[in-house]
């Protein structure tokens, strides 16, 4: 059972991805901020004719404030997913690399802090380092349901 | 019909492509099953389609391949070559029948039954001899390749010729038109951005040009891309007669649907948003809106309901009417049914208007109520259908006429996703909102707008009408942003029906916006319609004029608008009167309220006259009391010959007021500046900067009280007993007279009625002439004594020139005579 992941870090926590969710990674330059949204929704941003809802995926995890995208300091990397008819951008710390993963997935050992119980799908381990499975779909429920809540 | 019947066509057509392979891959390997299979199947949804199409050539060449086919495959023998070449001539002759229906030409001539004989004879010959036996198919291969040549040359010629004739269509998965649109609306940004930079730069006129040939195609593209969105409405009709002929068969009524304006074509998108409400539109008619067959009949109409659905185009917008004869919308029944359900109360409702009462039935919360669709027809979910329409930027509205029927109109526009709307700006964002919401923009200094907080509300006044106001800003949470000069109001619809004003810091632009669904965790704030990209390239959210209000609470009752408007004309009614002004003879200014005024007309100064101090004129025969003296000698010596008169009238009394001259016609103020009441003036206002008295209306005509009231006729009439009376017949008489009284003599063959007033003159012997009268009839008796002191004690009689008693007794007695009168009838 071999399959490609996408290797990110999000607050400070190494997740990885499957590539199947994954349509692109961008880098953001300009956010259109989204007022009297929750938190965790950064802005739109164009990418090309498409508009994305830029997610906040630290603001959406641990609850804080979203990052304000700066465009000098232009590190901020999103990854594109299209999931039921919207496009997203989930904006990460920093995206690592593309490895194809040999392993199967694990599940979790250890008590896994509260932030990050409801993304806990399992874990993959590669490389000798261990990355937390995230699922794009599942996030993005995620984020409507902490916004009705 | 002819959807159905080209739809028939370009599937048969591409069927027949495909088969061709099959066909040659059955003749390299007849033994293959799923090929025999494939080959069958097409016949047989050709003979289905073709039988529903009544196309009688195709179902019998499609019938006779069919059953040939299906006796090999149930013989499970295979068929040979000349069977599978009598086939394919089978299939080539549909082929060419499918060309000349395509381009509506007649069918060609050609001899199915031929083919058909070829067919089967064909078939007999494989049956009968063992299909191993190759010698003798020869003879019957050569048989059959006769007519398929001769097939084959009609479908050349028609090949050569359909380019001109037919249009073809060919069907796209729609995943792949969107695709296309999304390319179109890149390329569109790319233009925008590449002419950004050509403004910065300074390009060469040779540039520009190219630039504009770019712009204008791609505008072309863009158009043409968007036709391939349309759809015809047929679509939309598609599932109402299944719907009519089920709801009809269970509610037992006979409804006759019409169906117009089919070809209609608006956006596939909208089309499906229109599917629901108009559904609902129709399901409501028919179980509401028309009769029982009974019903009908009973109520003088034919006995079937008549359900009409048109579509029009109208200018951007398509129209869609659901028009049935029923019994219409019971207003009343509405009304009461909303004020029961405690939404309004009776008074509020009886404010309404006949058409704002119509408009409750999307008053949401009735939709719940059964008892409203049993007693009156509509309100279930009207104000849902009434939601989606307005969603998606339409607008529906009723036209009832109650016991004839009732149109429902849906004015949606042709398109969902390009919309024009308007950029604004607001906390130092930008939105877009699109322009149907907006009834009025306007900016906060503007004069005939006043905006006032209290306790935090805030409330727009335009030209007299109170509106609810929200600032953007607050809606959204985002700080006010310093500006110079004005913020701009802009008046919105909202669902509720009444608009309300939205502020925000300015309004920059106008734009055709492509819009696109936001994603759920930004609609969920529910401000918000959707978003899109305009031309700049930035990113931004479609504001949803409704939802702002929800969000914020604005108090948006319907009643308000109705109630307010009335009060609102009620008092400037109020506060302002239309005055005469006019210069009194003595030359002072003053205002008399025009309504009192029954004309102003010249009089001949002749016509004047005065007695015992009052003044009078003479108009059309009558004497009419003046409110003034008229100095006749005076005006006489001045020159003039008439006087201008104002001829006053309240219920009953005419006055004439006699006056220099009439000056003008003010809208004067209902309050006094200085209330000063002397006389006839009530006070002072200033109208023009310039005071001027009011007439006191009412101490007019209370001046004039005693004036003669010619036209009150007393009903006593006196009789005055002794006719020969010098004093009787001189004083008293003209005395009675003048009091309006009608004067009879007693002595004279007038009889004495029950309404009269007797009066004797107590000197002329009384024995003698009063008994009889006053026997003769229950007549009121008043006597007059000659000395100023009574007689006696218990003497009733009246001193005759003691006029003020005289003539209260007089009124007295007639009152009494008349009220007996009364109580005897």
């Amino acid at each position: 059972m071999s399959e490609l992941y996408l290797f990110a870090r999000i607050a400070e926590t190494s997740v990885a991805i499957r590539t199947e969710e994954v349509e692109a990674v961008v880098r953001l330059s300009e956010l259109s901020p989204v007022p009297g949204v929750s938190g965790h929704v950064a802005g739109l941003s164009a990418l090309r004719s498409r508009v994305l809802t830029i997610i906040d995926a630290t603001a959406l995890i641990l609850g804080t404030a979203p990052a304000t995208i700066d465009a000098d300091a232009g590190a901020s990397y999103a990854i594109v997913c299209d999931i039921s008819g919207h496009s997203y951008g989930i904006l990460v710390d920093g995206v690592d690399d593309i490895r194809t993963v040999h392993t199967a997935a694990l599940p979790i050992c250890g008590r896994v802090s509260d932030a990050w119980e409801p993304y806990a799908h399992g874990v993959i381990e590669d490389e000798g380092q261990s990355y937390f499975i995230l699922s794009l779909s599942s996030f993005l429920d995620q984020s409507v349901a902490a916004q009705a809540a | 019909m002819d959807e159905l019947l080209s739809e028939f066509v370009a599937e048969t057509q591409e069927s027949l492509e495909a088969l061709a392979n099959v066909v040659v891959a059955l003749e390299v390997d007849p033994s293959d099953r799923k090929l025999l299979d494939e080959l069958f199947r097409f016949f047989h949804t050709v003979k289905g389609s073709c039988g529903f199409l009544n196309l009688p050539r195709f179902e019998k060449l499609s019938h006779a391949a069919e059953d040939v086919l299906s006796e090999i495959r149930a013989g499970d023998a295979t068929p040979d070559a000349a069977t599978i070449t009598a086939v394919l001539a089978v299939m080539d002759r549909i082929a060419e029948l499918c060309e000349a229906v395509a381009i509506g030409e007649a069918l060609p001539d050609g001899n199915d039954s031929q083919l058909i004989e070829t067919l089967r004879h064909c078939y007999r010959m494989a049956g009968a001899m063992p299909a191993e036996d190759e010698g003798q198919p020869d003879s019957t291969d050569t048989n059959v390749a006769a007519p398929e040549e001769g097939s084959s040359a009609p479908e050349q010629n028609e090949k050569a010729s359909r380019g001109a004739t037919t249009s073809r269509t060919i069907r796209l998965p729609l995943s792949l038109i969107d695709q296309l649109m999304n390319g179109v609306s890149d390329m569109v940004l790319a233009r925008n951005e590449l002419s950004r930079k050509l403004r910065t730069s300074d390009a060469s006129p040779e540039l520009e040009t190219a630039f504009e040939r770019l712009s204008a195609c791609i505008a072309d593209m863009r158009d043409t891309i968007s036709k391939t969105r349309m759809q015809r409405v047929d679509r939309l009709f598609m599932a109402i007669p299944r719907m009519v002929r089920d709801l009809g068969r269970e509610l037992g009524k006979s409804i006759e649907l019409k169906l117009e304006g089919g070809d209609v074509e608006m956006d596939r998108e909208m089309v499906e948003m229109v599917v629901d409400p108009l559904t609902h539109i129709v399901r409501n008619s028919i179980d509401h809106g028309i009769e029982a067959p009974a019903d009908r009949i009973a109520a003088g109409k034919p006995e079937g309901g008549t359900l009409c659905v048109s579509a029009r185009q109208s200018g951007s917008q398509i129209v869609i009417e659901v028009t049935d004869d029923g019994r219409g919308i019971n207003v009343e029944a509405i009304a009461n049914k909303v004020v029961s359900a405690g939404i309004m109360t009776a008074q509020d409702v009886a404010k309404l208007s006949e058409t704002a009462k119509l408009d409750l039935i999307f008053t949401p919360g009735l939709s719940t109520a059964h008892e409203v669709t049993a007693i009156s027809g509509r309100g279930v979910g009207m104000d849902i259908v009434r939601a989606n329409i307005e969603r998606i930027g339409g607008v529906i509205s009723l036209s009832n006429d109650p016991g004839n029927g009732l149109t429902i109109t849906m004015r949606v526009p042709l398109t969902l996703t390009i919309i024009p709307g308007l950029l604004l700006k607001a906390g130092g964002l930008n939105f877009a909102i699109p322009r149907s919401a907006i009834i009025e923009i306007l900016h906060d200094n503007n004069p005939t707008v006043s905006v006032n907080r209290l306790a935090g509300a805030l409330t727009a006044t335009i030209r007299g009408v109170r509106y609810s106001m929200i600032d953007l800003e607050n809606v959204i949470g985002l700080p006010f942003v310093e500006q110079i000069g004005a913020r701009t109001l802009m008046l919105v619809r909202s669902s509720s029906g009444k608009p309300y004003i939205l502020g925000v810091s300015q309004v920059e632009n106008h734009e055709e916006l492509v819009i696109r669904p936001a994603a759920p965790m930004v609609m969920a704030a529910g401000i918000y319609a959707g978003m899109t990209l305009p031309d700049n390239g930035q990113p931004m959210l479609l504001l949803d004029a409704g939802g702002i209000a929800q969000t914020a609470q604005l108090p948006l009752v319907v009643e308000d608008v109705e109630a307010s408007e009335a009060a609102a004309k009620e008092q400037a009614a109020r506060q302002y009167y239309t005055g005469l002004r006019f210069t009194e003879l003595t030359g002072e200014e003053r205002v008399i309220r025009l309504s009192l005024v029954e004309r102003v007309e010249d009089i001949a100064i002749d016509a004047f006259g005065k007695t015992a101090g009052r003044t009078h004129a003479m108009i059309e025969g009558k004497l009419i009391p003046c409110l003034r003296d008229v100095d006749v000698e005076g005006l006489k010596a001045q020159g003039a010959h008439e006087v201008t008169c104002m001829r006053l009238r309240d219920d009953r009394r005419e006055l004439c007021y006699p006056v220099r001259h009439v000056v003008d016609i003010d809208e004067v103020p209902t309050e006094l500046d200085l209330s000063a009441a002397y006389d006839v003036v009530a006070g002072v206002v200033l109208l023009n900067d310039v005071h001027i008295e009011v007439i006191d209306g009412f101490a007019l005509f209370a001046s004039a009280l005693d004036v003669v009231e010619q036209t009150d006729m007393r009903r006593a009439r006196c009789v005055i007993a002794d006719a020969d009376d010098s004093w009787n017949r001189e004083i008293l008489a003209p005395l009675l007279m003048q009091a309006g009284y009608q004067v009879a003599w007693g002595n004279t063959e007038n009889s004495v009625g029950g309404d009269d007033v007797v009066l004797i003159t107590s000197d002329s012997s009384p024995e003698d002439s009063s008994p009889e009268i006053a026997s003769a009839s229950r007549a009121a008796v008043i006597r007059l004594r000659n000395s100023s002191d009574p007689a006696s004690p218990d003497d009733s009689s009246i001193y005759r020139y003691d006029r003020a008693r005289l003539l209260e007794a007089i009124s007295q007695a007639g009152e009494m005579q008349a009220d007996e009168a009364r109580s005897v009838a």
